[in-house]
């Protein structure tokens, strides 16, 4: 499928700076005459706020139930959202895309051929980027931010049933969704990146990586 | 995948009868004290809150479409389906993968993309297509009604501005996908014209040609009378021989 925009997708687990990284990076193409579009997860108008106000429902589906109504949801964004203004020539940043769903079913048991076909005709990425981080450093950004109360039972991975404490079982299952991310990043030809650095850094190297994408869109502020 | 059980699906058009014949076949096995459970299409509670969404506010494409429909029978198969057939039960599936195929399909989803999505769900022991000309199941479903709804007519696909005219041509290409099924041999033609009871009649003789029942364990009697038991009012008149005590 070609378009006159570009889908740029950030891919990573939570608390990553996955979001705060798409509002920087579309700001940033605005700035230079891009109009931008944010999707992602659970963001549909059809299944966004039924998958959200229903989450402890949705986890006691079986998994491919759960990849159904996931894939309803981003489907339902990319025909009524992401591929118009891809056609107009927006550029539209996913802020998570197919990796998410697929990864975090996979590491349950799920079949991930499967699930990737559910996403068979969607449009490529033209430009993709992996954030992670050490699952201690994920861990200190949730009790610095909202307190540890705020980390749930499905992100903390409690139905791996790897510990019966909620923070030694974040570690270890973000200890694995790490390293999926990371190879099904490599594999997809993603570009990796570490989110230790200070948020300004992290930025410079996504806008890098996406810039060849962009480059020939951009209209310089200073100019004219 | 689980060869256990024996899996019973019935396809056909609105108007079909299907849904009848498929009650009438599970009393029936449930009458030989069998273990069997009756299924039908589009019910989980999650599942029908965004499709009622998606319908009310037209904003449902037949790609989510296609895979709304198959997270409410994906959720169907872990709950209810495999768990039955796993302890060697009859599952009855009012309608199966074949109706996305046929509707799907009509929405120009290509048949390869359903395949996949279902390849989960194994092919059933015997599959029923309830067969009726397209005019037959047209006037028992149109007749009497003084409109039809958008999406069950199919006007999202903006074939005709008239909705009858619309649901006429989708019942055409639904017909066209389950004729080609049958020839496949995927499903089994069933003449559906006629009374219930003769159509019933049909079905069984269909049934004890594909199935063998002797595979499946019947419920003890005690079992059946227990649940039956509990189940309705007991005359504690009768019961007890008069004075009720």
């Amino acid at each position: 499928m070609t378009h006159a925009g570009k889908l740029i997708v950030i891919e990573g687990p939570d608390h990553v700076g996955r979001t705060l990284h798409a509002r920087l990076l579309s700001a940033r193409l605005k700035a230079n005459g891009i109009a931008t579009h944010i999707i992602g997860l659970a963001r549909s108008e059809l299944m966004g706020e039924i998958v959200k106000s229903r989450t402890a429902d949705i986890h006691q589906l079986n998994w491919r139930t759960r990849s159904l109504l996931y894939a309803t949801d981003l489907h339902d964004q990319i025909k009524h959202e992401a591929e118009p203004l891809l056609d107009a020539g927006f550029v539209v940043i996913a802020d998570r895309y197919t990796l998410t769903p697929r990864i975090r079913e996979q590491v349950r048991g799920g079949d991930g051929d499967w699930i990737d076909s559910l996403y068979s005709n969607t449009p490529d990425p033209d430009a993709m980027i992996v954030l992670h981080a050490g699952p201690r450093r994920l861990l200190n950004r949730i009790m610095f931010g909202e307190s540890l109360e705020a980390l749930n039972h499905f992100e903390a991975g409690m139905d791996l049933a790897l510990s019966s404490s909620i923070t030694s079982s974040f570690l270890q299952y973000q200890k694995i969704l790490r390293q999926e991310f990371q190879d099904a990043g490599k594999k997809a030809g993603a570009t990796l990146i570490p989110t230790r650095h200070t948020v300004q850094e992290v930025h410079d190297r996504i806008w890098e990586s996406v810039n060849p994408v962009v480059e020939h869109m951009l209209q310089p502020i200073d100019g004219n | 995948m689980s060869k256990k059980g024996i899996l019973i699906a019935v396809e056909g058009m609105d108007g079909s009868g299907k849904s009848t014949q498929a009650k009438l076949l599970y009393h029936w096995l449930r009458a030989k004290g069998l273990p069997v459970f009756h299924t039908e299409w589009n019910s989980s509670k999650i599942v029908k809150e965004a499709t009622k969404k998606g319908k009310n506010t037209r904003r449902l494409l037949p790609m989510t479409f296609h895979m709304i429909h198959a997270a409410d029978f994906a959720d169907r198969w872990a709950q209810q389906i495999e768990p039955v057939l796993e302890i060697g039960g009859i599952v009855i599936c009012d309608r199966y993968k074949y109706t996305a195929m046929a509707r799907d399909g009509s929405r120009d989803v290509p048949r390869e993309v359903i395949e996949e999505t279902y390849s989960f769900a194994r092919e059933p022991d015997l599959t029923l297509y309830f067969d009726v000309p397209v005019d037959v199941s047209f006037d028992r479903i149109a007749k009497g009604r003084p409109r039809l709804k958008f999406y069950e007519a199919g006007m999202d696909m903006g074939w005709t501005t008239d909705p009858f005219e619309s649901y006429r041509i989708f019942q055409g290409k639904v017909s066209e996908i389950y004729s080609g099924l049958v020839e496949e041999g995927r499903i089994v033609r069933l003449d559906a014209e006629g009374a219930v009871a003769e159509v019933q009649s049909r079905v069984r003789v269909t049934f004890d040609k594909h199935i063998d029942l002797s595979t499946v364990q019947v419920i003890d009697q005690s079992d059946r009378l227990a649940q039956n038991l509990s189940e309705s009012d007991i005359d504690w008149l009768s019961y007890s021989g008069g004075d009720g005590q």
